[in-house]
């Protein structure tokens, strides 16, 4: 399996939750390259350093409560850079209320919502369901995904692509 | 993954600059044997075919590139022959057969050239008597007064009449890309109202639950539809099919690898059944035609559909023994409801009435190229395709197949590809080992190239083995025509060989040694049937 140069961004600030985290995707890695921050602010340089390397981040998972600021506010801000514009957002948390979340979906144009405790499958789920919007939107040559992401949408997107022979 | 310079991989850099170096490489060691636009041609050629194998830039980049460099070096109206003129002169006669001819005339093999008509010359011998700085006394007995004697043996128009450069960008709306055009229309109208998907449930329907009926089913549906969409849209479609189908099946389950191999195999070998089922038919087609073989869309179904079926049955056969069903039953569940609006009905009515007079174009005569426009108009006119449909067409694909038309043109009207052909001893070829050769040799590079490329490569050779002559008797344009279009859609040893193979190895369901296992039986076996089909049945369906 090729490793693409579409990264996911995990941001929490608990080592084990994190650790749990990057162990349930631990399937998607090989293709999709796993960050971590602990920390609004180590997100923000690991963004750089990546924009900055030309990779491109596909998912950012971000927990609510972080040290100094909140997920919500931080995924609103994320979302103002226009290289963050087609990530998929996911917000990862227990503690996030009503009123939050709405921001977050209305400000951030979250993706979806994964509240602890969460299991394998659906986190798996919901991972490789983005991830499979982000490269039909994204990517010129989607077969490389089929093997790892959802490979009935791929192909789908393949025939509504009025792709020919050569 | 892109690295390195120009983002070129080493062995796209390396194709880069060996196809520069190919497109200077005739006019800097000139061919004694090959007129100036041969050389040019020939440049042209070995850039094209460098740049098609390696990729530096895209295939049908490459194509639209061959047509600017026709365009700009051998057209009448290029900079290259603009205003140009073979320079003649009259000889003078002196007495009884002693003529008074520029020296410069003179060949060093002793003949003058006179030209006959424009692009044609003959060549007359002379014996030179004496001469004296300009001009030269010679005696001859086929010299004339009317004789154009061409002072300047080594020009550029020396046996090249320069086509207008319309001809070679003409060949986007060649009739054979109109056609094609009103086939990507008709099939991003399916696409865009699921035709091909309710097609594919009504047809399936019959093959009933057992294992090895329905991977009949799902293969002779391809082929079907491959024969009117593209092998790769047809297979992208069906592998949304068969997905839910290995998901019922046991993970060790062997079953699942035939099932995968059916549609790319099935795909490709549809393609074959009509004129617009894959490019390659298109090349030669228009090769053909170009040459006065005009082969209608009946005509090729009639010569192409029996090989076709053959080769679907025995990849059926040979799918089922390979990897035999451990089941005895699966559930198809096909999800859907046909469209009703009235544009899918107006599709339907379309497609169905194209259809009908594609396959009946020997009984009531419109050429097919004529009958494409109706789709072309009627979906537009009929809102069924709006502007982003329209924009969202395979253009390149249009391109590629224009780019190999207008080589082909470049190729013989230089004489570039009697040329090439020149070196071999066709002669002592039979009918049997050409056939042979050219369904081995496209098979063989099909596999690793494009397969229209590949019939763009080989149509000229095919063209100016009639042309020369050098074969006599035994030759057949049409069937070699048919044996290369063939050939070219049954490479599919390798996941790049053909589109639909890449996507059915892109599921990971199959392993690269089953397609290549598969591939080459079905290589092999394409051979001899397509050399039986040569020798019993194509000399009478075509006489």
């Amino acid at each position: 399996m090729e490793t693409s140069d579409i990264y996911i961004l995990c941001i929490e600030d608990e080592q084990e939750v994190l650790d749990a985290v990057v162990r349930d995707l631990e399937k998607l890695e090989e293709q999709f390259p796993i960050e971590t921050a602990i920390s609004a602010e180590e997100a923000r340089d690991v963004i750089n350093k990546l924009m900055n390397e030309g990779k491109k981040i596909g998912l950012i998972l971000c927990d609510h409560i972080l040290p100094g600021e909140n997920g919500v506010d931080l995924l609103i801000e994320l979302h103002q850079n226009e290289k963050l514009h087609a990530s998929k957002k996911v917000l990862l948390t227990g503690q996030a209320g009503l009123e939050d979340t709405v921001k977050a979906l209305n400000k951030a144009r979250l993706h979806h919502y994964i509240a602890k405790p969460w299991t394998k499958e659906d986190l798996n789920q919901v991972v490789i369901d983005l991830l499979t919007d982000y490269v039909i939107d994204q990517e010129e040559d989607i077969l490389p995904f089929m093997r790892t992401l959802d490979a009935n949408k791929l192909s789908e997107s393949i025939r509504r692509r009025s792709v020919s022979d050569e | 993954m892109k690295s390195g310079f120009l983002g070129l991989t080493p062995i796209q850099l390396t194709g880069l600059i060996l196809g520069i170096a190919g497109l200077f490489l005739p006019l800097l060691l000139p061919i004694a044997t090959l007129s100036t636009a041969g050389q040019i041609g020939l440049g042209i050629f070995i850039m094209a075919a460098i740049f098609w194998m390696f990729e530096p830039i895209p295939i049908y980049a490459t194509s639209m590139l061959v047509i600017f460099l026709q365009v700009l070096m051998l057209s009448a109206q290029g900079p290259v022959y603009m205003d140009s003129e073979l320079p003649v002169s009259n000889p003078v006669e002196l007495r009884e057969q002693n003529w008074q001819i520029p020296t410069e005339a003179l060949r060093d093999d002793g003949t003058v050239l006179v030209s006959v008509e424009p692009g044609e010359t003959q060549t007359v011998s002379v014996q030179v008597l004496d001469r004296n700085g300009q001009h030269a006394i010679v005696q001859s007995e086929e010299l004339t007064t009317g004789h154009n004697i061409v002072t300047n043996p080594d020009h550029r128009l020396v046996n090249y009449q320069p086509n207008s450069y319309t001809d070679y960008i003409g060949t986007l709306a060649n009739p054979i890309i109109i056609l094609f055009l009103g086939g990507f229309m008709l099939a991003e109208a399916s696409v865009k109202y699921n035709l091909d998907k309710n097609l594919t449930r009504y047809l399936l329907g019959p093959f009933g639950t057992r294992p090895r009926f329905i991977v009949l089913g799902l293969m002779l549906v391809t082929a079907v539809l491959s024969a009117f969409m593209s092998n790769t849209a047809t297979a992208a479609m069906m592998v949304t099919v068969i997905l839910p189908i290995i998901a019922q099946l046991e993970p060790e389950d062997r079953f699942k690898f035939g099932l995968a191999l059916a549609i790319p195999i099935a795909a490709n070998i549809g393609g074959i059944t009509t004129p617009i089922g894959t490019p390659p038919n298109a090349i030669v087609i228009a090769a053909l035609t170009e040459y006065g073989i005009d082969i209608s869309f009946t005509d090729w179904i009639i010569i192409a559909a029996p090989l076709v079926l053959v080769m679907l049955v025995f990849s059926w056969w040979l799918l089922l023994t390979l990897f035999p069903p451990g089941s005895n039953r699966f559930d198809l569940k096909l999800e859907g409801k046909l469209n009703l609006s009235a544009k899918a009905i107006g599709l339907y009515v379309i497609f169905g009435v194209t259809v009908l007079l594609w396959i009946t174009e020997n009984q009531h005569g419109i050429p097919s190229s004529m009958v494409a426009f109706l789709p072309v108009a009627a979906l537009v006119t009929g809102r069924i395709l709006n502007k982003n449909d329209i924009r969202k067409l395979p253009w390149d694909v249009l391109w590629l197949m224009a780019g190999g038309i207008s080589l082909g043109i470049g190729m013989s009207q230089t004489g570039l590809a009697e040329w090439m052909i020149s070196g071999l001893d066709w002669g002592a070829m039979g009918y049997i080992t050409l056939v042979l050769a050219f369904s081995i040799v496209a098979i063989a590079m099909s596999n690793f190239l494009s397969n229209t490329v590949t019939a763009t490569l080989l149509m000229p050779m095919v063209i100016s083995l009639q042309v020369s002559g050098v074969m006599g008797e035994s030759f057949n344009l049409l069937i070699t025509g048919i044996v290369v279009a063939v050939a070219c859609s049954l490479a599919m040893v390798l996941p790049i060989s053909t589109p639909p193979n890449a996507i059915a190895m892109s599921t990971g369901i199959i392993r690269t040694k089953d397609m290549a296992k598969m591939g080459i039986i079905v290589g092999v076996t394409g051979v001899l049937v397509i050399l039986a089909y040569a020798v019993f049945y194509w000399p009478i369906v075509t006489s």
